[in-house]
């Protein structure tokens, strides 16, 4: 009964002379997920630059560079990670394209080709990092904008403590 | 999409920016009682820090006039939140100070406007690197409550 009705839906439509977007005013769910909103993709981008911050991090310990303070800013970035992975909510078979290819670029390279990680490179990153989510949130929804700028002031705060 | 905890309503830029005032206005007076338990460098950065807060709400109240609004002003007196009698208790009033004057900041950074959100943005910025002097020690969210 249901095979037949289905089949019988494209004559019956055909019949009336409508076709399926002249029926629904929504979003066809029959033409596969939906785009990523701005929001998304601005999110998952900074989702992104934080990966790549935290591996940043995690190398220059690696290395023993300066592990006290070093260990307490990347447990401050881990909770940025956390809680920028917490606003991100993706509808399955999403397909959500990378904007920040340097960062998996960073997460994939050899310990002989990564760059060494200096205090003077982490600081530059904190930097960049603040000044970048500070141009992301003019345009993204408030309390997202509220969180960008609250780990933007982390980050800056990050730089003195590294010397800055 | 991006998970939502904002208001319903837009936030009002008079009211953001009435609120920085109202914080900027408590650290002044604040830096005052806290300076007057510091010495040599401490008391030279709550100097500056107090010019700052100064510049601060002048710009803020140009900012109100200028949306045609009045700029709210300073009470005469503000009740302290707990004791000051030292120089630990002078630097911790003084981190709690800016910890005020960042939340407030992070309200302006809610309002549509993008220029007035980057403004608070990078007032929020210079609150927690003063916070954070005073502290010692960085915070991970700055300005938010993480309930």
């Amino acid at each position: 009964m249901l095979a037949a009705s289905a089949a019988a839906l494209p004559v019956l439509l055909a019949t009336a002379g409508c076709r399926s977007s002249q029926l629904f005013a929504g979003p066809d769910p029959l033409a596969g997920p939906p785009s990523p909103s701005p929001d998304v993709i601005t999110l998952q981008a900074v989702i992104s630059a934080e990966q790549a911050m935290i591996r940043l991090y995690q190398t220059a310990l690696d290395s023993g560079l300066r592990g006290g303070i070093l260990a307490g800013l990347l447990a401050q970035h881990r909770q940025h990670l956390g809680r920028l992975r917490a606003r991100l909510i993706v509808p399955a078979g999403t397909v959500v394209p990378s904007a920040v290819p340097s960062a998996t670029a960073i997460a994939h390279a050899s310990p002989s080709t990564a760059p060494r990680v200096t205090v003077a490179r982490l600081r530059a990153a904190e930097r960049t990092s603040a000044a970048t989510l500070v141009r992301r949130l003019a345009t993204v929804e408030p309390s997202l904008a509220q969180l960008f700028a609250s780990i933007a002031a982390s980050d800056a705060t990050h730089v003195v403590a590294l010397g800055g | 999409m991006a998970g939502h905890g904002g208001a319903a309503n837009p936030v009002s830029a008079v009211g953001a920016l009435q609120a920085a005032l109202a914080a900027e206005d408590a650290a002044i007076f604040g830096y005052g009682v806290a300076g007057a338990h510091l010495s040599g460098s401490r008391q030279s950065a709550a100097e500056r820090y107090w010019t700052g807060h100064n510049k601060a709400r002048d710009t803020l109240t140009a900012m109100i006039s200028g949306l045609g609004a009045s700029p709210a002003a300073a009470q005469a007196f503000y009740r302290l939140p707990f004791p000051v009698h030292d120089t630990a208790s002078a630097m911790e009033l003084a981190a709690y100070l800016e910890d005020g004057v960042t939340r407030a900041y992070l309200g302006i950074v809610a309002v549509s406007d993008q220029r007035l959100r980057t403004f608070g943005a990078l007032a929020m910025q210079a609150a927690a690197k003063r916070a954070a002097f005073w502290r010692g020690s960085t915070e991970a969210f700055p300005g938010l409550s993480l309930s």
